[in-house]
């Protein structure tokens, strides 16, 4: 089949498909908890803070 | 589940629950990404590239199931206003359109070697573009809007949206069936699987870690939205009893 690549040369279709996975699905990781951490660090230093 | 729709109840209970769903979902990935890579044998037609089924799976499953829960959220919203469904479902539509984006961009990685091609109009494909489209108006409509102000409710229209959106759910997982094409048809039905059991079994480590670490993600971003709002309400009371000494 035209375009049907075999042998080694599918291991980098694979990493592709791995890389992509781990650096998106970190970096949603990464952001949420650094903006959850963030919010309630405020949060908790405005109810500390009330008179 | 009313009792629980109290933010206060409800951190008492995500608080601890976060670092354990991220906890064990990182460790089932990591392991059944180690069993996908190196524990199972290549397809005998598809070679290698199988291997890409145990990341490409669990991204439709968490696509589909995310605007399932979303449109869930939205119903709540619309007929009993949890003050939390609206919470929920803005933070449900960054991992499900996450998600969905990553299981376009892996099955199209998958398709060239196999196929011949990146990308085919069919049913399958096509309904799942429709999907991130979908994400994506939602995040549109949703963010800076009034609700976020006030809360983070939904307003009606994102409400409806969200549940008119869930019509193209049943549509993506019948699409294989209703029309033929390139994308084989289901594997997995209520009545077995047509992959070998060999080849299987890591699937269901990377189902199961990938789905933890959704609801971590979505966990963390209540719990953001939560603390957003917690601050903004302490301002405004600042400010009106600055307002009222002046």
């Amino acid at each position: 089949m035209t375009g049907v690549i075999s042998g080694s040369g599918q291991w980098a279709y694979v990493a592709a498909a791995y890389g992509l996975t781990v650096l998106l699905t970190g970096a949603v990781l990464w952001s949420s908890w650094r903006a959850m951490a963030k919010a309630e660090r405020r949060s908790d230093a405005l109810r500390r803070d009330r008179p | 589940m009313h009792a629980y729709a109290n933010p206060t109840r409800f951190l008492a209970i995500a608080r601890p629950l976060t670092p354990w769903l991220l906890g064990v979902g990182l460790l089932l990935v990591l392991a059944g990404v180690w069993a996908g890579l190196t524990q199972v044998p290549g397809d005998y037609k598809q070679g290698e590239t199988a291997r890409i089924l145990y990341v490409h799976v669990p991204a439709a499953w968490l696509g589909m199931g995310g605007w399932t829960s979303l449109a869930l959220a939205g119903l709540i919203q619309l007929v009993w206003r949890h003050p939390l469904s609206g919470i929920a479902a803005r933070a449900i539509a960054v991992p499900g359109m996450l998600f969905t984006a990553l299981c376009l961009a892996t099955g199209s990685i998958w398709g060239k070697p196999t196929w011949g091609t990146w990308w085919e109009w069919d049913g399958r494909m096509t309904s799942m573009l429709v999907l991130l489209f979908l994400y994506a108006g939602f995040i549109a409509l949703t963010n800076g809007d009034e609700g976020q102000r006030q809360g983070g409710s939904l307003s009606r229209g994102a409400a409806i949206y969200a549940l008119v959106g869930a019509i193209n759910i049943p549509i993506i997982n019948r699409s294989v069936v209703w029309w033929n094409s390139l994308h084989q048809g289901p594997s997995i039905t209520l009545r077995g699987s047509s992959i070998d059991n060999a080849l299987l079994w890591p699937l269901g480590l990377t189902l199961f870690g990938f789905s933890l670490l959704f609801g971590a993600i979505v966990l963390m971003r209540m719990r953001r939205i939560i603390a957003d709002n917690r601050v903004a309400a302490r301002l405004r009371r600042l400010a009106d009893d600055e307002g009222t000494i002046a």
